[in-house]
This record gives structure tokens, sequence and C-alpha cells, in this order.
């Protein structure tokens, strides 16, 4: 019998703009080690937090190629998230809103993130433990 | 009586928002509720030594439980021995067992 708890996540910043996204990935490292499956409803900007084409870069005013750059992209984020909840055993669920990726143009996503709408957020808090939402202000 | 624990992210010096947030955590205080706040990112400013924020003091005063982020401390340079009295290091970890324990957890 599984009896870990479940915590969902709504939020709607997108990469690269706050420092909110970074307290957001930190909050969902914390769950996965308190042993916490987590559920992530991204909507507005956050749904650009999964697409996959977003690309590292250099820093040519610093003098610095791509690999000593090493710009953090949120993508590989969500990835190391989802293998730390597979080494774990825990569930790692990741729905972006439809309607804000299509606004967006960014349907192409990194793999284990769905798409979906109000009612998965709905859903999600529902049957979750308990629900942090982080709003933009 | 309900568990509140208030993710206070925003500063009094940039958002007047902040006077209400810190009145409603003081009027649930002051109902009997449990509050506790953690500060995070530019949240923490208030927390040093010699910082005026009038409403975060008085709350220190009341005895409501105040904490910053450890991670969001250290961006700042902000050491333990900067903190004003009171106010205990801690990290978001603590959002997690709020959350897990049932606690209603407000995102300011």
């Amino acid at each position: 019998m599984n009896d870990r708890k479940t915590l969902t996540f709504a939020f709607m910043d997108p990469p690269f703009e706050s420092e909110r996204t970074v307290t957001f990935f930190r909050l969902l490292d914390a769950a996965l080690e308190k042993d916490t499956h987590v559920r992530v409803f991204a909507y507005e900007g956050a749904v650009a937090l999964a697409f996959a084409k977003q690309s590292p870069h250099g820093n040519a005013v610093h003098g610095r190629n791509t690999e000593e750059e090493a710009h953090p992209l949120t993508k590989d984020w969500i990835v190391a998230l989802q293998q730390k909840a597979r080494t774990k055993g825990l569930n790692f669920e990741w729905i972006n809103c439809g309607l804000c990726v299509d606004e967006r143009g960014v349907n192409d996503v990194i793999e284990d993130c769905g798409r979906g709408g109000p009612p998965d957020l709905w859903r999600y808090a529902s049957q979750s433990f308990n629900t942090l939402t982080i709003g933009t202000r | 009586m309900s568990n509140y624990l208030f993710i206070q992210s925003q500063d009094p010096f940039t958002e007047v928002r902040t006077e209400h947030q810190f009145a409603l955590a003081g009027q649930l205080f002051d109902a009997g509720h449990n509050v506790q706040i953690l500060l995070v990112q530019n949240g923490v400013i208030p927390a040093r030594q010699g910082a005026r924020s009038q409403h975060l003091d008085q709350l220190i005063e009341w005895g409501v439980p105040v904490l910053a982020d450890d991670f969001s401390l250290q961006q700042r340079q902000i050491s333990d021995d900067d903190l004003k009295d009171n106010i205990a290091v801690d990290s978001v970890d603590s959002v997690i067992d709020a959350l897990l324990d049932g606690h209603k957890v407000i995102w300011n």
C-alpha cells in the first residue's frame, strides 16, 4: 500500500523572467525529497517551461561560450525532476493549459508533459492532499 | 482554529500590498489561528537588522513565528548574524511540511 501523499502545484510564470520560477522548482524538488507525489498544472506563461526547443547560449559580453555559460533551461530541470521521481518510485505529472500553449505557439513540449485545461487543475486539486497556487503577484 | 503558512516573497520596500498581506496575517493571529511566515526571495530584505518594516516588526513583536529561507538569504549575502531577533533560518522544506500537515499555505 502506497501511503505517500500527493501535492498539486499551480504555476503561471514563464521561464527566464522571475525568481519565482527558481523557488517553484525548489519546492518541487523539496516535495520529491520528502517522498511526495507531485502534480503540476502550468498555465499562462508557465506552459513554456516545458518547451522542447529551449536552447542554451553563450555570453559574448562575458566571453563565455555555450558550455562555459551553462545557461540553465527549465525543460532540463523538469527532466531532472522526472528522473528523480522515477528513481524514488514517485509520480511526477505535468499538465499544460492547452489554450495557453496555443496562444504562445509552444506546442512542442518535452516527453511526459501533457496537455489539458482548467478541469485538470480541479481534478488535480480535488485528488491531492493539498495544493499550492503560486500567483504572479 | 486553522494553521496558516504565508510564503512572503514580496518586500515592503517595493510592494505596497505587503502592508495588507502582513495585516491579514496579523488579523488571523489575533483571531487565535496558528500563523507562520516564511520569507523568501526579496521577502527576506526586511529581516535584516536595521531594516525598517513596521508591519513585519509588529508581527515579530506579537510572537508570530517568522522564518527566512536560507537560499534567499545566501543570494543576498545576509548571514544569520544579520537577522533581527526572533527570525529563524529555514528552507522551503517547511512549505512542504506545512502542505503535508494539511495547513493552509498562501503565496504572497
